[in-house]
């Protein structure tokens, strides 16, 4: 199938929403008509869309693509030539070398026949135009342009973010049909997150007022909708997420005082780091042997090198160590928890080997716990602000998400190990928010960090070399004093 | 001799019925079919599933034609079934081999739990990273398709556990909006 999902932002929303179905025939009305349904369906990231063609001078859209891109089932009936499109509570029916659709009890009549080729029925674009626009039938759009026939996102659109600065404070306003399916998702400063369902149909600022507390905003389509990431000023205070008072927008304020706003995730102050105590959790033991890679038990491998490790931060960090287990035994993650909680530690590394599905696959990976927001915090417009964050002031921290407390220095902790470990060669690294099973209930930075990949035999040849697991466990040590020192 | 005669004439007349018949069925035969043959047979749908890529990093989307079963259960057992064939196209497959769907529920506050064949357990072997594939493609591909579905609990053999590898956590419903 020809299908092409839009991607890319578009460059501006186009104005005039919508415009009457002119009648085909003219030149006039077929550009009027091209135009309109351009703008009915505007363009942009995540609006489902598929590639149409045109045969002997009509412009088509292949059956089986147009089902896709209605979410429709299809019924070939082979005897009169019938194919049904059944989606929601609507049905189309198309018949072979006929003009007229049947959409549920009524018929349209198109300019052109609905026909048959290569094995598939084609239907003629103007089908976007004659579908009903009561009744909740799918809005569809037809860009002779971009040569594609769009479908207005289920969720709707999100326009252009606004970025508006006055006395100190910047205020990101967000168009959005669905404004109360929009939440904060990460509240780092560094990585502030905003996610919304429906497509993106705006264009994103050229540039930012100097003195914004927002330095960078960028956007990305991910499956149900869209997130919004930016970079906000170490001056800001705290945010505010509300609803605009013509509800169809949510406002980000960002505000240099801190008043009763909500608090990004906690950060430490600039510098170095502590590193006297380190927690070292070698996955797996017991019965859980973790992968298994020609003869190589992962639980082995990550206790090896948690000894090794500790005695890399003993000699050149001169810290306190302790290891979650120091032989071969089972552990629960809630006793795994316990022991690295006792000494109060500075950091906490849970060390693991991987495996791929592609025996090519090298390198490994870092998850550290999202800096993420519990509970609902969009607030209604016109409530004073004292009182629209009094449950912010009270949070309480499931002792399960102990970690996401620390989830700003775990992310750096990530990044300086991660780059340290491609630096020594053992990449290629990437660093995932994600919690791991081995910080629930850690009360620390931390970070679950998969050291390598022993399905490919290169990797696993190095790893267990003579000095394999000693030059691993230095890289880790570079790694840990590099987040010390302030990833300088 | 006058009864071989009826016997001759008898068989004539037979093979003529015969002749005129598939003769009969060869005009009203239809032509060529003008959608893909398996959308003949009953309704099918084009589904998304999510499979790993083929270097193992991450997931990729590929569409694919599914019978439209009516029931919840139906549609996921064939969703999980289509998962653990694999992909047709680049990519890996994502599920154990030999997982199934043994039961779906999915109660008023959109709280589906999965039910999977112990096989999703037993047949588990990897990392954090393929854990985070397998429990990655099943949900993006759930909520792809069941949209009524608010968050996904994932059981094995009718009892929950902990972790698949043990690197994260399964014992809470999850968020498909955490797995995008």
């Amino acid at each position: 199938m020809n299908r092409a999902l839009a991607a890319g932002v578009a460059a501006m929303l186009l104005a005039g929403a919508r415009t009457g179905a002119a009648p085909p025939g003219s030149t006039a009305a077929s550009a009027a008509s091209v135009a309109a349904d351009s703008a009915r369906v505007p363009a942009g990231l995540g609006v489902p869309a598929v590639a149409t063609v045109r045969v002997d001078g009509v412009d088509v859209v292949p059956a089986n693509d147009l089902a896709w891109l209605l979410g429709a089932a299809r019924s070939w009936n082979a005897d009169v030539r019938k194919l049904v499109l059944t989606f929601g509570a609507h049905r189309l029916t198309f018949t072979d070398g006929n003009p007229f659709v049947i959409a549920d009890d009524r018929t349209l009549e198109l300019d052109h026949q609905v026909f048959s080729r290569a094995g598939e029925l084609q239907v003629p674009v103007e089908l976007a135009r004659a579908l009903p626009e009561d009744g909740g039938w799918p809005r569809l759009g037809y860009d002779a342009r971009a040569g594609e026939l769009r479908a207005a996102p289920a969720d709707g659109y999100v326009g252009s973010p606004r970025v508006l600065v006055r006395a100190g404070t910047t205020e990101l306003v967000i168009p959005t049909e669905h404004p109360e399916l929009a939440r904060v998702v990460g509240r780092g400063r560094s990585r502030f997150r905003m996610r919304f369902r429906g497509a993106f149909s705006g264009a994103l600022p050229d540039s930012l007022p100097a003195d914004a507390l927002v330095h960078d905003v960028s956007v990305r389509a991910t499956p149900g909708g869209l997130t919004f990431e930016l970079a906000v000023d170490a001056a800001a205070a705290g945010w505010r997420w509300e609803l605009s008072p013509s509800r169809d927008a949510v406002t980000l304020t960002l505000d240099r005082a801190a008043g009763a706003l909500q608090p990004f995730a906690p950060e430490p102050p600039p510098g170095a780091r502590p590193l006297r105590t380190v927690v070292l959790d070698p996955g797996h033991g017991g019965v859980d042997t973790g992968v298994q890679s020609d003869g190589v038990l992962e639980k082995t491998l990550t206790l090896d090198l948690a000894k090794a490790l500790a005695d890399e931060l003993r000699r050149r960090a001169g810290a306190h160590v302790t290891l979650t287990r120091t032989d071969d035994r089972d552990m629960s993650q809630l006793g795994r928890s316990e022991v690295a909680n006792a000494p109060k530690p500075d950091v906490v590394v849970s060390l693991h080997f991987g495996m791929s599905l592609d025996p090519r696959a090298r390198g490994g990976a870092a998850w550290c716990a999202p800096a993420s927001v519990s509970g609902a915090v969009l607030d209604p417009p016109g409530v004073p602000a004292d009182r629209a964050h009094a449950p912010a002031l009270l949070e309480l921290l499931p002792w399960r998400d102990a970690a996401t407390a620390h989830a700003v220095e775990g992310r750096a902790l990530a990044e300086d190990l991660t780059a340290v470990l491609e630096h020594d060669g053992f990449g290629p690294m990437s660093v995932r928010e994600r919690m791991p099973l081995a910080l629930l209930g850690v009360t620390a930075p931390g970070v679950l960090l998969e050291c390598g990949t022993l399905s490919n035999k290169e990797e696993r040849a190095r790893i267990l070399a003579p000095n394999g697991i000693h030059r691993l466990a230095a890289a880790i040590a570079t790694g840990l004093i590099l987040w010390q020192h302030g990833g300088e | 001799m006058r009864r071989l005669g009826l016997i001759a004439l008898g068989l004539v007349l037979i093979a003529l019925a015969l002749f005129a018949r598939q003769g009969f069925q060869h005009e009203n035969q239809p032509g060529p079919l003008p959608v893909a043959p398996e959308s003949t047979a009953t309704s099918v749908r084009s589904v998304p599933l999510w499979f790993a890529s083929a270097d193992g990093d991450s997931l990729v989307l590929e569409p694919r034609d599914l019978a439209e079963p009516s029931g919840l259960h139906p549609r996921l057992a064939a969703l999980v079934a289509a998962l653990e064939q694999g992909p047709r196209g680049d990519g890996a497959r994502t599920l154990p081999q030999g997982t199934s769907l043994q039961h779906a529920y999915l109660d008023e506050t959109g709280l589906l739990t999965l039910d999977l064949s112990p096989a999703f357990r037993q047949g588990f072997q990897g990392g954090a990273r393929v854990e985070e594939l397998v429990v990655g493609s099943l949900v993006r591909t759930v909520s792809a398709n069941v949209p009524e579905a608010k968050r996904i609990r994932i059981v094995c053999g009718g009892a929950a556990f902990t972790s698949l590898g043990g690197h994260f956590p399964l014992d809470r419903p999850l968020d498909p909006d955490d797995w995008p």
